[in-house]
């Protein structure tokens, strides 16, 4: 194709009327034609997979974080639990004063442990 | 993952494949989007090795975010909207720091997949085509990418760069009116 007609394509290509399939068509028919070169395929699949990057490092992070908050937030359960438990086997109730440790203790007592006096 | 030949294998089965670290689905991914993204990424920046590095930037960037794939667009499109964001953010750099050197790097490595035949006026047309896209503003340029390369109607164009179609439209006769003006210069 002549570099006058080239020109015409290219302008003709971007009309509204005009097939954009077709346009391009015969760009590629001209010899427009565009492509990686032949180990493009393997050097991304290389990049990928020969470093052990294979795995989906968003998703597998995703996994782990809800792994590890299901884990945390069961132990957190676990030690509330025990700690209400072993604060009514002594204290015989489980009251605010008795999660505090005063349920044994009179104002003035809690004064005195403050002051000093 | 299955006894059939790759090429024959649905897109969604190919991505559940490569999901599951199936090198050869990804591989087939690669093998159908590559020319397409080729003709994005070299258009907007230029065949170079540079323009190929990008490229791969494209496909690993999909690879990591295929997970978040949901379908709701087609696969080129999702690959599409990857690669244009990639070039105009490497644009951007580009024009930032090395404005000066990098016009001249890109109007200078042309070397396109040539046939044998005909060599002479299919090079020619090449860079005709290259060199007018170079010329053109990159806003102006990805949608005469879009249409002219790529062969994407006008509203395909809208969905796929996330603009309104009469933004495309007022775009696309503005990228023609500039390039009869760079066509007549040449």
């Amino acid at each position: 194709m002549k570099p006058a007609e080239v020109k015409k394509l290219i302008i003709n290509s971007l009309d509204i009327k005009t097939n954009p399939l077709e346009a391009s068509g015969k760009l590629e028919e001209a010899g427009v034609s565009y492509d990686f070169s032949n180990s493009f395929n393997d050097r991304v699949l290389d990049r990928l997979f020969s470093l052990g990057l294979a795995v989906n490092s968003k998703v597998e992070f995703l996994k782990s974080m809800n792994f590890a908050f299901y884990r945390i937030a069961f132990t957190g359960v676990a030690a509330i639990v025990i700690l209400l438990i072993s604060i009514f086997m002594m204290e015989g109730s489980i009251s605010f004063n008795s999660f505090l440790g005063l349920s044994d203790s009179y104002d003035e007592s809690i004064v005195c442990l403050l002051t000093g006096n | 993952m299955t006894a059939r030949p790759y090429d024959e294998i649905s897109e969604d089965e190919l991505i559940k494949a490569s999901l599951d670290g199936d090198r050869k689905a990804f591989g087939e991914i690669i093998r159908r989007y590559q020319k397409m993204i080729a003709r994005t990424v070299k258009g907007m920046l230029g065949d170079s090795a540079y323009a190929e590095d990008i490229g791969q930037e494209v496909f690993i960037k999909l690879y990591y975010s295929l997970s978040e794939f949901r379908g709701e667009a087609k696969l080129s499109t999702y690959i599409q909207r990857i690669a244009i964001n990639l070039t105009l953010n490497e644009l951007k750099r580009k024009k930032r720091f090395f404005s000066m050197f990098a016009q001249k790097e890109n109007n200078e490595m042309y070397e396109l997949e040539i046939a044998d035949y005909d060599y002479e006026e299919r090079k020619e047309a090449s860079e005709i085509v290259n060199k007018a896209l170079m010329a053109l503003d990159p806003k102006f340029r990805i949608i005469v990418i879009m249409r002219m390369l790529e062969g994407y109607s006008t509203k395909e164009t809208a969905e796929i760069l996330d603009l309104p179609l009469g933004t495309v439209l007022s775009r696309l006769s503005r990228a023609q009116e500039q390039l009869k003006n760079i066509l007549k210069k040449k």
